[in-house]
């Protein structure tokens, strides 16, 4: 490329990344409307669209009432659509945390579990179900469960980071470590506990190892949209200070950046998120690893154009992973965790052979 | 005028000191040299100054304002670092690397205007980088990393500019553009600079002034000349060296002799008849080996000499394509009966230095330990039409040394001290050595002891 061409490139910048952006949140709304046209009763896109319109001061009037047959209206509106909003946030703030660790951590194999969230929800889940279960208690319209998930996801990480402390600073690799470690030691304590329990575990390990958006309701749908956005929203005012941390945290320093309050920031941020959304929906491992890469692969590493783009696919490719465990195994429905699996990583072994340089995240 | 104050700092890591008692100033248009062995605080000072380490006693003050209480971003407004060695976690551009120079200078939500455009470019142009703008970082060779990184920090439009050890993987012509390029910011745009430097000939070249830093705090500091003094650098490195003013950069250079550990005192003497650079690696190896060198009658100008005058070697110098004169044949007498052992190469001989020959006979007559190198036959540098061969026999029959190889003279010199030595300490005659030097040896090794 000639270097008038890279003037002209990067001026452009702002521009391209724009339109990435707003194509991607359009693409967001027709998976959202095609996601909800998937399920096992049959309901018409024209229907679709005459249920929503109905909802909308003004234009209901219009909508001749015979289009809506029977009960379509509940289902649609108060079981797939808060399930479809659900995967969005899901994915969204799982894609958005493992961009805010990846970047914090310099590190390609960082994801939004790394400290502990998903072990703590997990253990704070089985002792739920085991010892609790029978109490179906609902705290301001939450479930218990939710309730209980998030405080042992978020206590986990705060245990982790309050144990690697030196001094007033927290030295990145010992976080990772104790991370690692804790997650196995707890990861253990939940084995010990659905072993000796007797009970059928079967539900446990699926939210577990899996995770599901099956029993979402609207109240913990709104419960985690000022996670999912605050977390993002907040994040990407850091978005230039992550693209010079991974220059090393002296550097970044030298360039300008408050490298041990930044550094606070998005891990406190990235931790909230992802424990408020393994709260609704147990533990959806592979997003808030894969789709940093994958966006990374697609459009560079620049943070201020991946931090966004990241949570906007992430919503995408959940929501997608989700209608595809509703309906691909017909009468149970497979953990969505699995699908995630199964479908992103022959896409990401395909952008990764298909990238002809070697990647260094 | 901006200036850089270091005041009385003292740093540790945990108990450890790292830094005792530094003071130092920097003015704009200085460029500093940092320099010192490894270990010795030259990068911890650098820390310290950029705000990566506080210290536990002192400040560092720029313009008088102390910058541990400067935000970052207002401090990498004026001081931009160059480090080590930068490991990039993201496949960034080189580009993307020198626009976050920009960074201090924008605001949380600005994108890169056509203002930092231009000023990366220049710095892009100024590091010969710019025609690779757009190639990932990790993809470059380490040099053109490098490069990268420098104009990183000249995009930052710092008034001070820290450098650590910026050369390390910088190939030859690389380091004299990245420095010639320092040099002139540092001139003309009136820059403060302080670079870790652990080429001392680099340093030597480029830097206006110098501080040689030993266990954790400055042993010297000035003006170059005064810091890199062949004593200096024996204090600080360990090192004996030879500091000379190049007369084509004008600057002084360093040659680096000995460590200090490895030469053991011989104090035996030994003369040395060479020349035309005949005994140039012999007199290297023998002063290497301890022992009092001393070398004569030699012409000025000849490669010998000029050896014996870098390693400090006393030694007899007549003037340049001349004949030894009496005056000079006395000398070199006077040096060859300190000696204990005579080293003869082999050197050609001619009328002018046939007389050296002839003293190295008489040395022989009177007991002198000789050594003959003879690694070409005499015939073939008798230029005397055969008063050299005559000689040479001579010295055969009197019981000089012939050798073939000089690389064996280093042991056979050994063997014959320590013999000599060893009988000198049973006080007994050796034949072939003179009683007297036997002693004077033994007394001199005895002080020692």
């Amino acid at each position: 490329m000639s270097a008038s061409k890279v003037e002209t490139k990067y001026s452009s910048r702002a521009k391209r990344w724009k339109l990435i952006f707003f194509g991607l949140v359009a693409l967001l709304v027709v998976v959202i409307l095609l996601s909800i046209n998937i399920g096992t009763s049959g309901i018409s896109y024209s229907e679709i669209l005459a249920i929503f319109g109905k909802q909308i001061p003004g234009l209901n009037s219009l909508i001749d009432p015979s289009l809506i047959h029977g009960n379509n209206e509940t289902i649609i509106l108060n079981i797939r659509l808060p399930r479809v909003i659900a995967g969005a946030l899901v994915g969204a703030g799982l894609a958005a945390a493992g961009v805010m660790y990846q970047g914090v951590f310099k590190n390609p194999m960082a994801d939004s579990y790394l400290l502990g969230a998903s072990a703590g929800a997990s253990l704070f889940f089985t002792l739920a179900v085991l010892y609790a279960g029978t109490l179906g208690l609902t705290l301001i319209g939450l479930g218990m469960f939710q309730i209980i998930a998030f405080v042992g996801a978020v206590s986990v990480v705060f245990f982790v980071y309050f144990a690697s402390r030196v001094g007033n600073k927290v030295p990145l690799t010992t976080l990772l470590l104790s991370g690692i470690v804790v997650n196995i030691f707890l990861l253990s304590i939940q084995t010990v506990l659905q072993l000796r329990s007797g009970k059928d575990v079967m539900g446990i390990i699926a939210w577990t190892s899996g995770g599901g958006l099956t029993s979402v309701t609207w109240t913990s749908v709104l419960s985690i949209i000022p996670f999912v956005f605050g977390a993002a929203i907040i994040a990407y005012f850091f978005s230039k200070d992550l693209n010079m941390l991974s220059m090393g945290d002296d550097t970044a320093q030298h360039l300008g950046v408050n490298t041990e309050k930044v550094r606070q920031i998005l891990l406190f941020l990235g931790s909230l998120v992802t424990a408020a959304t393994v709260s609704i929906s147990g533990v959806i491992g592979f997003v808030g690893l894969i789709i940093p890469h994958i966006t990374r692969l697609l459009i560079g590493p620049d943070h201020r154009i991946l931090l966004p783009t990241s949570t906007v696919l992430g919503a995408i490719f959940l929501i997608a992973c989700d209608a595809v465990a509703r309906v691909a195994t017909g009468a149970s429905e497979l953990p969505v965790g699995v699908v995630t699996a199964l479908v992103g990583t022959p896409f990401f072994m395909y952008l990764l052979r298909r990238k002809k340089t070697s990647y260094s995240m | 005028m901006v200036v850089l104050n270091v005041d009385g700092i003292e740093c540790r890591y945990g108990s450890v000191k790292v830094l005792e008692n530094v003071n130092l100033t920097v003015k704009e248009g200085d460029f500093l040299g940092i320099l010192g062995p490894n270990g010795s605080g030259k990068s911890t000072l650098l820390k310290s100054i950029s705000r990566v380490l506080k210290p536990h006693k002192g400040a560092i003050l720029l313009d008088k304002t102390d910058v541990y209480s400067m935000k970052s971003v207002d401090l990498a407004k004026h001081m931009a670092v160059v480090p080590q060695e930068s490991n990039i976690g993201f496949n960034f551009t080189a580009l993307d690397i020198v626009l976050m120079g920009r960074n201090p200078h924008m605001k949380r939500f600005d994108m890169e205007t056509e203002k930092d455009m231009v000023i990366v470019k220049k710095a892009m142009i100024q590091t010969n980088t710019w025609q690779f703008a757009d190639r990932p970082i990790n993809e470059l060779s380490g040099g053109e990393k490098q490069r990268v990184i420098i104009a990183r920090a000249l995009a930052q439009e710092p008034k001070v500019l820290l450098l650590d050890e910026p050369l390390t993987h910088l190939d030859m012509i690389n380091q004299i553009e990245i420095m010639d390029l320092v040099r002139d910011l540092c001139e003309k745009e009136r820059l403060i600079v302080l670079a870790v430097i652990h080429d001392l000939n680099l340093a030597g070249r480029y830097c206006s002034s110098a501080i040689l830093v030993k266990n954790s705090t400055i042993y010297a500091a000035g003006p170059l000349e005064q810091v890199l003094t062949s004593e200096n650098i024996k204090r600080v490195f360990n090192v004996n060296a030879v500091v000379k003013k190049s007369p084509v950069t004008n600057s002084p250079y360093i040659i680096p002799l000995s460590s200090m550990k490895t030469a053991c005192d011989r104090k035996c003497s030994i003369h040395l008849i060479c020349g035309a650079g005949t005994g140039t690696l012999i007199m290297k190896a023998l002063v290497d080996e301890g022992y009092k060198v001393t070398a004569g009658v030699l012409n000025e100008l000849d490669t010998d000499s000029e050896t014996a005058e870098l390693l400090n070697v006393p030694a007899i110098i007549e003037s340049p394509f001349s004949p030894i004169t009496e005056q000079k044949k006395l000398q070199n007498r006077e040096f060859i009966n300190q000696a204990a052992i005579v080293v003869v190469t082999s050197v050609p001989f001619g009328i002018g230095n046939l007389s050296n020959l002839e003293a190295a006979l008489e040395a022989v007559k009177k007991g002198t330990k000789t050594y003959v190198i003879d690694e070409i036959p005499v015939d073939e540098r008798d230029f005397t039409s055969g008063k050299a061969a005559a000689i040479f026999a001579e010295l055969s029959k009197y019981g000089a040394i012939f050798i073939k190889r000089p690389i064996e003279l280093p042991t056979l010199v050994n063997a014959t001290h320590d013999l000599i030595k060893l009988q000198a300490s049973k006080q007994t005659d050796i034949p072939g050595h003179k009683k007297d030097t036997l002693t004077a040896c033994h007394q001199k090794n005895g002080e020692k002891a």
